[in-house]
């Protein structure tokens, strides 16, 4: 009986794989016959969760009030400068008419599940394929990417984390290179000519002349360059819930400079890149080199607190091939 | 199993309804260590623990399928866990006629970590990669120690489920 189950199982996830329309549909239906339990589940577990909520996170919650003080004072600064470099930068690509993520529209939707299991990293969302969500858009919320679209229902869609084993997504690693001071002397010999000043009284014969001298001029110049910003680019997967993704099938290159704890990733976007480009991952945790041919990989801090999502924003972006086909 | 399938299934899938439900809710919301009770897995060891390891499969089987429906994991991935998970605690109710509570639990509590130890090795099989890590020595004895905590209710809800009637419980007075 139990080889026959499992024979079954394992034809069932063939097809399902696969893709196939008919378990599609059979999850379409069966999710609308879920949805009253659900619904009651949630109301009548509402007071135990809150309880629960209270008693396991009130120590942390408080550590945290105190943290996020202390951040947001440090922050206020940075904010107007960054606000100022965002406006200034979305008006240079709407001179250049190069698309930004402002340019697409979006669908703010709340969390309303997690994930049931242990070794998914996924949310449901309260938004579905009637506000416009599809298949394999990229969601964020104001800190940055969050992971993307797996599933979709009229009322509801399944967002993949961008910590899950399954999820893959191309990136880009910008590494600000630290200005440098280059200081230069140069001693420089060149003959000249000194032509009369008309100030000098002429001889009294009344013929010009000209006086040959050699000069010798020590100068001393500081540049300081403005910083550079490299590219490089890779695939960010995740690697479970309590572990970094990674970034890896980095171009190792000395043309992209080295790649140091702290810099910051940003979808690559591209044509076949389900996620537009530009959006903010997060910023390298750990650079880890690796042996032989096989390159670095790097460890990324995700700059979206995937544990604390309420809200999420899912862009209504498909790439050109997803389009164009 | 003594009654018919079409006898019990009906009771069976409203539990699975309803354990679905208690999953996708409190049950994520919950989690001690970090890790979701699986109480659905749970009613699956159960069954086994309540009744042996072929209704345990049947049963762990389609509530299994319930759940690959209802949170979008692929089909038949749990139901392959959840059958095993059920398997095993019923294959261990061979040895006893009739198991006092804290065996019952023993037993739910093996099937449902048989059954979540298997979940990675599923997963690998679909092509996942990174699915196996060291949270894997927090994750199944959580789920194994809420699972026989919570046998007490569940094995007499599956001997309900699945028609198993008291007497059957019993050996005769003189064999």
């Amino acid at each position: 009986m139990i080889v026959a189950l499992a024979l079954t199982s394992v034809l069932l996830l063939t097809l399902d794989l696969r893709g196939n329309q008919v378990f599609d549909g059979i999850r379409s239906g069966f999710s609308v016959v879920m949805s009253p339990f659900d619904r009651a589940a949630e109301v009548a577990s509402a007071p135990v969760v809150r309880l629960w909520r209270a008693y396991d996170d009130y120590d942390r919650v408080v550590e945290e009030n105190r943290a996020l003080h202390a951040q947001v004072d440090a922050q206020r600064s940075a904010e107007i400068a960054a606000q100022n470099a965002i406006i200034e930068n979305q008006d240079l690509l709407a001179l250049e008419g190069l698309e930004s993520l402002a340019s697409y529209d979006s669908v703010t939707a709340r969390l309303i599940g997690q994930s049931p299991g242990n070794f998914d990293q996924q949310v449901e969302i309260d938004r579905g394929a009637i506000h416009g969500i599809r298949v394999g858009m990229a969601a964020l919320n104001e800190a940055g990417l969050v992971g993307k679209v797996t599933s979709v229902l009229p009322q509801s869609s399944i967002i993949m984390l961008l910590t899950d084993p399954s999820y893959a997504v191309p990136v880009k690693i910008l590494a600000t290179q630290e200005p440098t001071v280059v200081v230069s002397a140069t001693t420089t010999t060149s003959p000249s000519t000194t032509l009369p000043s008309a100030l000098e009284v002429a001889p009294a014969s009344g013929d010009s002349s000209t006086t040959s001298t050699t000069s010798t001029t020590t100068s001393t110049t500081t540049t300081s360059s403005v910083p550079a910003v490299v590219r490089e680019t890779g695939v960010l997967r995740g690697q479970g819930d309590l572990r970094l993704p990674r970034v890896s099938f980095i171009a190792s290159s000395t043309s992209f400079g080295r790649i140091e704890v702290g810099d910051t990733v940003f979808t690559a976007g591209g044509s076949t890149s389900l996620a537009p480009p530009n959006i903010p991952v997060g910023r390298v945790a750990n650079v880890i080199t690796r042996a032989g041919t096989a390159g670095q990989e790097l460890e990324i801090e995700p700059t979206a607190d995937l544990n604390r999502l309420q809200f999420v924003r899912v862009v209504l972006y498909l790439p050109p091939s997803e389009v164009g086909g | 199993m003594e009654a018919p399938l079409r006898a019990w299934l009906p009771r069976l899938l409203l539990i699975g309804v309803v354990l679905l439900a208690v999953q996708t809710s409190i049950a994520t919301e919950l989690r001690p260590f970090g890790v979701a009770i699986q109480v659905v897995l749970a009613c699956a060891a159960a069954a086994g623990a309540a009744s042996g390891s072929t209704e345990g499969a049947i049963a762990g089987f389609l509530l299994g399928l319930m759940y690959d429906l209802g949170t979008g994991t692929p089909l038949g991935a749990t139901a392959l866990t959840m059958a095993f998970g059920g398997y095993v605690a019923g294959w261990g109710r061979q040895y006893r006629i009739e198991p006092r509570w804290w065996i019952l639990a023993g037993l739910t509590a093996v099937g449902a970590a048989a059954g979540e130890a298997a979940v990675p090795l599923v997963r690998v099989m679909i092509g996942e990669t990174d699915v196996v890590s060291r949270q894997m020595l927090v994750i199944v004895p959580v789920v194994a120690v809420a699972a026989g905590a919570l046998s007490p209710l569940f094995v007499p809800t599956m001997r309900w489920a699945l028609r198993i009637r008291p007497v059957e419980l019993r050996l005769p007075a003189d064999a």
